[in-house]
């Protein structure tokens, strides 16, 4: 039996979508050539700020393939409907491995780590050197990259399958897939983390690091993919797909990951002032102090306390609109929450020391963010383009669709 | 009309059928009104004008309740009743009273949830009238029924029974109360 009801060309990406694609590769170029400038000025703070804005827009590219591994999982409507935006936000993948070239090339212009020869970096040469660092970014990335591959490989070819058994068949191979290599994708992701972000603190370590991550950019993910699905739910091809219900579930998901990060964070903080080691709690004493403080005291109203009473309303989870708009101001304060782990952490030469904010604060942390983002949307525009907005040949595609009316 | 009557019910062979009965019911000024059906109808609710139930609320307030029940307990125990230095912190330790706020907010929110379910929907209830109708039984396999109750300021024995006929209903049942 084929699917003769969905055909793919009905579910191209409408022309807006090359819009926006051309005008986010418009601001992402003119603002990496704005943040090159700053760069000849301050290598260092260039490439933090660079940092910052791969961590945050990387973040959504990796989370895609934690959602799609997530989806194949558990199954269910959302999952069918979100697919495609996150297939084409993990093909991604090769453009954040150029986007890393920057960090990678200048690894010993930015880590402290690098510099220092005290016990504890020499206790950690066997991890901690740069060799080591830069061939791990580039095995998670290899690794990452099998996973990318190996999902939409098969979503490829059950959009090519003219019949029920074959396209069932390769829902079933990215199921079976999907459940050994969640617990290595969420290995890789606490790695990854451990690496890029908290060995800016060359001394300090936390064991709820790579959990931290693992739900924050799943929630920047969910953030993102809710924001495209709301800007595109009201015009074809989408509209005869998408329906309050998706949304609502989606906001379900969404309030999930509001609390799983909030709870992370707070079992992080919790172990940390139970123990009240002095090498362990340095890193909030600078973090609880001045604007860091309240930054800090922002984080927890505005990126816990409010999304989480929004998103109790069943009325906001089924407006695509109001989610899409809380889905924005989630997603800056994703940014901020990166800039706070980022930020005060110590400069070259400078460990031990205090970081005042206003050294810490640099223009180029807007500026980098805003380069990587366009650059990172065009990409991800011109991949959603490429494939039907919906896995036309699913099973559950008829289900799913149905399930979103109510 | 001689008998005891609770109301009348009609059965119906589809669940579209019946949600469209029920719109007729409810445009007509129906409120006394009820649906029975083997699975979840979302569209129910709204055909048949169910005004949302107060429940979510009921629930939020629990989850304050235990919240602060939770804040309460560890600040009477902590600081005025036995005031204990542990690990040299002060007694008001807001970050060890999280953990225990959290859970008491949990379960006084799941409390709320499932008592305040079974007190807003009056279950369980032994005795209800429908079952006097044996073929009321279909509910849970196949029959969708639908029924308009006697206390309705609207109802009227004849008049409402030639209204609920009109609806190509399979059947319409008195049922006895």
């Amino acid at each position: 039996m084929t699917n003769a009801k969905f055909d793919a060309a009905d579910f191209q990406a409408p022309a807006e979508v090359n819009r926006w694609r051309t005008l986010a590769l418009g601001i992402g170029g003119i603002f990496t050539i704005i943040w090159a400038i700053g760069c000849f000025f301050n290598v260092e703070q260039g490439l933090r700020s660079w940092l910052l804005g791969f961590i945050f827009w990387g973040g959504i590219g990796i989370g895609s393939i934690g959602i799609l591994l997530l989806q194949y999982l558990t199954g269910g409507a959302w999952g069918v409907v979100i697919r495609r935006f996150a297939e084409a936000g993990s093909r991604t993948l090769p453009l954040l491995f150029i986007l890393f070239l920057p960090i990678l090339i200048g690894v010993s212009s930015m880590y402290e780590w690098t510099h220092l020869n005290d016990r504890i970096i020499q206790h950690r040469q066997p991890y901690l050197s740069i060799e080591w660092w830069i061939f791990r970014a580039v095995l998670y990335f290899v690794l990452w990259g099998v996973m990318v591959y190996l999902l939409n490989k098969w979503s490829w070819q059950q959009d090519q399958s003219d019949n029920y058994e074959d396209s069932a068949k390769f829902l079933a191979d990215a199921s079976k897939f999907s459940g050994p290599t969640m617990v290595f994708f969420v290995l890789v992701v606490s790695f990854a983390a451990i690496d890029w972000v908290m060995t800016l603190d060359p001394h300090w370590y936390s064991t709820m690091w790579g959990f931290l991550f693992v739900a924050g950019w799943a929630l920047s993910c969910f953030c993102f993919m809710v924001a495209i699905m709301a800007a595109l739910a009201d015009k074809p091809p989408m509209n005869r797909v998408l329906g309050k219900r998706h949304f609502h579930d989606i906001g379900k998901l969404m309030l999930a990951l509001v609390m799983v990060w909030a709870y992370f964070n707070f079992s992080q903080y919790l172990i940390i002032w139970s123990g009240n080691l002095p090498e362990e709690t340095n890193w909030y004493l600078t973090r609880q102090e001045g604007a860091w403080g309240a930054i800090g005291a922002i984080l927890i109203i505005l990126h816990f306390a409010f999304p989480f009473l929004v998103l109790l309303s069943r009325d906001i989870k089924r407006n695509a609109r109001w989610l899409a708009y809380l889905a924005f101001f989630i997603l800056l304060l994703r940014l901020v929450d990166m800039y706070y782990m980022i930020g005060p952490s110590p400069r070259i030469g400078m460990h031990g020391q205090e970081v005042p904010f206003a050294l810490s604060f640099s223009w180029m942390d807007i500026v980098a963010p805003i380069a990587v983002g366009g650059i990172w949307l065009w990409w991800f525009f011109g991949e959603l383009m490429k494939r039907p907005l919906v896995p036309v040949n699913d099973p559950f595609l008829e289900n799913a669709i149905e399930h979103g009316k109510h | 009309m001689d008998k005891n009557i609770y109301g009348l019910l009609a059965e119906f062979d589809t669940a579209t059928q019946m949600v469209d009965a029920a719109r007729a019911i409810r445009d007509a000024g129906y409120t006394k009104t009820d649906a029975f059906s083997p699975f979840p109808l979302h569209e129910i609710d709204e055909a048949l004008g169910v005004k949302k139930s107060i429940l979510p609320f009921l629930v939020l307030g629990g989850g304050v309740a235990g919240l602060l029940t939770g804040l309460g307990l560890q600040y009477y125990v902590h600081v005025i009743d036995y005031p204990l230095v542990v690990g040299g912190r002060p007694f008001f330790s807001l970050p060890a009273f999280i953990p225990p706020m959290f859970e008491l907010t949990i379960l006084f929110a799941a409390f709320t949830a499932v008592f305040g379910m079974l007190f807003l929907n009056g279950l369980p209830q032994p005795y209800h009238p429908v079952f006097n109708v044996p073929r009321f039984a279909l509910a849970t396999r196949e029959k969708f029924f639908l029924v308009i109750e006697a206390k309705d300021p609207k109802f009227d024995y004849e008049e409402t029974k030639s209204f609920m006929e009109s609806l190509n209903p399979q059947e319409v049942f008195d049922v006895e109360e």
